[in-house]
């Protein structure tokens, strides 16, 4: 498009020079186009301000967020390792028409996901049914033969859910994957509406955004119900690997609006088949863990020996029933890539209905005939590795050089069932401020954005309204995580 | 509570305090200088000796000059105890317990981590050395501030005041012994102009000099002086006051706890060695004697609130 050679005049809001993709499908211009009332004032508001303004809303919200410390941490980066988390200021904005059929997708899927958890770690009717070929579960890196025993308080393995969506070209949402083990990103979800909040409090206001303030609230009632034995005023913890982990400050953030101790493996102890922290006074009875440390490091007498992050005798704590976890072990399997391409027919297997959100169309390279299909042209392919999260090891076809895809080639002819492959989406675009550090003038150019809305489940299923809208910062890029260089935005749901 | 977020707790607010008494004690040591054209060729040897650091100053710098000492104390970044240091320490141990303090506390020692990290010796140029610690000093009253504003009066608060009064009464004495060990002019300067202009400006750096024109009028007297900074249970910078703090703040976290507590013991025995004595006494028996007793049982009541309450094995 060669948006950077548009001259962008000083006094030109900077809407006038917005020219949205070819062949791509522009969130904010087909909200106008449809456009009710309600989300006129956006446009007015924020796509009609000159360049000039909008630098200066860029440089308060970053001012804002290094004030408040809402960082991330980078793994292997030298140069102080925190980081803002880039903020775009312009919000993505969901109807409540759309949001109400996401809403009750999302609850689907996280649902159907718990059942299917309770199934592979219970009964294997799945299997006998052959609807999931056991082999694939047996296989699955994350498969934990140590959850087999344990019995989750309310039959809850997923207390916390994200579920990753893209729209496509026409517009529909498709999930991306499913992230059901630790799934991070809500502390910024949170933080991105305070910022927006105190920089255009009229605009939200006007366009009768709906409110995510309950979710810490939702959180702990969440946790609380999870307690064993339906205790009324259970003991939560939540256990972080420590100031190291990426996703420390979500950590923080989230004990602190629960009010939680937050706790490292050191801190906890497990004595006569209970759990204990160890507070100046002595030790006090946990009883429930929202745990963001990985199975491997939760308990080094199970899982990993070397860990110092776990607590020796947690699991034997867990199967005694003493205690509670969110999530439960072994969640993995559920948003393995693979295990994924089923998620369909499990929910028809077991609620006998059809998936109200479709997923993308998923070859499992296990297979020959499909393995064919994607070696002749892997080039037009996204190839993922079925047990990695967070965008690494992710092959995009289009983008990628001949060398790495002879690589990817070999890797999956080396090992197929460690990979899946998918047709490239070409994810929905969305204006985003561009140039906003830079010596010349900011202007907005569309980028490549997907949505995690965050569910949880306690007794009932709650969604928080919208989630964490990410954006692809670099023109072109269709890579959205933090870790890979993407952004944020404030995500508007609109009251019905 | 945890111990290691005890710990956390307790690391912060006292590296604040060490961060506000080193600031205090290089200013007063430069406000010396300024008012009494030094005799010395190193005037700054004294804080060095003070601080018992030296030998760790003089493996980095040729000469014990202002620039040189200035820079070690501020922004030195390999003097574990330079006031950007102490602040780094308290914001990074504050880091991993902002679930337990107020988020305007956090916001507030945040925004002066962040100001921090700007620092260069150009600050001592422009604005100036007392526009930089007086601007440093408003930073830490008012982080004082918020601390007492918005923190709720449970354990993370008393752990909090516990590091701070502890650090307190450590540095008042140490402060005191700067000016009566180290500056001590020549015998026949004793009650001169120069003496008293010297009293004048410890008193100030300890925010003292009211409050002691408040209590004795306007001449200065060292009885009085060490009265004031040492036995005035009023005074907020005392010795006395501070370990009055420290003991109050430990018998309530022991008050939970079923053994008896020696720390509460220690502070306890120190406050009433304190109240027991008499300025005119302790000048005549020997002050330096005096202040490094009450350094050295500050050290150990740390020791020992250590072992009880935060060492976590």
């Amino acid at each position: 498009m060669g948006m950077t050679a548009i001259e962008v005049s000083k006094s030109l809001p900077v809407w006038a020079a917005y020219r949205a993709g070819e062949g791509l499908f522009d969130e904010m211009l087909d909200l106008a186009k449809r456009s009710n009332s309600r989300s006129s004032p956006i446009t007015e508001a924020l796509l009609s301000m000159p360049p000039e303004a909008l630098a200066d809303l860029c440089a308060r919200a970053e001012a804002m967020f290094r004030r408040m410390g809402v960082t991330f941490n980078v793994y292997g980066s030298e140069d102080g390792t925190e980081r803002i988390f880039p903020f775009d200021p312009i919000p993505r904005v969901i109807d409540a028409e759309t949001w109400a059929m996401l809403e009750a997708g999302l609850i689907q899927r996280v649902r159907v996901l718990n059942a299917f958890l309770a199934d592979v770690y219970g009964e294997g009717c799945i299997f006998k049914d052959g609807v999931v070929p056991r082999d694939l579960i047996l296989g699955c890196p994350q498969f934990r033969r140590a959850a087999a025993g344990i019995r989750p308080p309310l039959g809850n393995y997923v207390t916390v859910g994200g579920i990753d969506l893209v729209r496509g070209p026409d517009g529909r949402f498709h999930v991306l994957e499913d992230n059901v083990r630790t799934p991070s990103g809500v502390s910024y979800v949170l933080e991105n509406r305070v910022v927006m909040t105190r920089l255009v409090p009229d605009l939200i206001r006007a366009c009768r955004v709906r409110s995510i303030e309950r979710y810490p609230t939702d959180l702990l009632q969440c946790l609380c119900e999870i307690a064993p034995g339906g205790k009324s005023h259970p003991t939560v913890a939540l256990l972080t690997p420590g100031p190291y982990n990426s996703a420390f400050f979500e950590h923080v953030f989230l004990s602190q609006q629960m009010g939680v101790e937050l706790v490292e493996g050191r801190d906890l102890v497990c004595m006569d088949l209970k759990l204990y922290m160890k507070t100046v006074h002595g030790l006090r009875q946990v009883d429930v863990v929202y745990r963001r440390v990985d199975d491997d490091f939760l308990d080094p007498m199970v899982f990993r020996s070397d860990s110092q992050l776990g607590v020796p005798g947690l699991a034997a704590v867990l199967r005694a029933g003493n205690a509670a976890i969110a999530n439960a072990i072994g969640t993995g399997v559920a948003d393995d890539k693979a295990v994924y391409a089923y998620t369909p027919a499990m929910i028809r297997y077991y609620f006998g209905e059809e998936p109200i959100i479709p997923i993308v169309e998923t070859y499992l390279l296990r297979d020959r005939d499909a393995r064919e299909t994607v070696l002749k042209d892997l080039d037009r392919y996204v190839v993922k590795p079925t047990g990695a999260s967070g965008g690494y090891g992710v092959v995009i076809g289009p983008h990628a050089s001949e060398r790495e895809l002879e690589e990817t080639r070999l890797q999956i002819m080396r090992d197929p069932a460690a990979f899946i492959a998918q047709p490239v989406v070409s994810l929905s675009v969305h204006p985003t401020v561009v140039n906003a550090r830079a010596e010349t003038a900011p202007f907005l150019a569309p980028r490549h954005i997907d949505l995690r809305p965050f569910v949880l489940l306690g007794a009932k299923p709650r969604v928080l309204p919208g989630g964490l809208t990410r954006v692809a910062l670099r023109e072109g890029s269709l890579i959205v995580n933090s870790s890979q260089g993407g952004g944020s935005k404030d995500t508007w749901v609109l009251e019905a | 509570m945890l111990k290691r977020i005890a710990d956390h707790l307790f690391w912060t607010a006292r590296n604040l305090e060490r961060a506000e008494w080193r600031a205090r004690l290089v200013e007063v040591n430069y406000q010396l200088l300024i008012e009494t054209p030094p005799r010395d060729l190193q005037p700054w040897e004294p804080l060095l000796a003070i601080f018992g650091e030296r030998e760790e100053f003089s493996e980095r710098y040729a000469s014990a000059d202002e620039a040189s000492v200035l820079n070690y104390f501020t922004l030195d970044a390999d003097n574990p105890n330079s006031i950007r240091n102490c602040i780094n320490v308290a914001r990074s141990n504050a880091r991993a317990l902002r679930n337990q303090l107020s988020s305007e506390l956090w916001l507030g020692l945040n925004t002066l981590y962040l100001a921090a990290q700007e620092w260069t010796p150009e600050v001592f140029k422009w604005p100036g050395v007392f526009a930089y610690f007086a601007e440093l000093k408003d930073s830490f009253y008012q982080l004082a501030g918020i601390r007492r504003g918005t923190m709720p009066r449970d354990l993370a608060y008393d752990f909090m005041e516990l590091g701070s009064m502890l650090e307190r009464a450590e540095d008042v004495a140490r402060m005191l012994d700067v000016k009566y060990h180290f500056l001590l002019p020549r015998l026949e300067d004793v009650g001169g102009a120069i003496d008293l202009l010297q009293w004048a400006a410890v008193l100030r750096s300890a925010s003292g000099l009211e409050a002691y024109r408040k209590r004795y009028g306007g001449a200065i007297r060292v009885d009085n002086v060490v009265d004031i900074l040492l036995f005035d249970p009023t005074f907020p910078r005392s010795a006395v006051y501070s370990v009055g703090r420290l003991r109050a703040f430990i018998d309530r976290i022991a008050a939970d706890s079923p053994e008896a507590s020696a720390a509460a013991a220690a502070a306890g025995k120190l406050l009433a060695e304190i109240n027991a004595s008499k300025p005119a006494e302790i000048i005549h028996d020997g002050l330096h004697q005096f202040l490094l007793h009450v350094q050295d049982s500050c050290a150990e009541i740390s020791e020992l609130v250590f072992e009880e309450y935060l060492k976590a094995a």
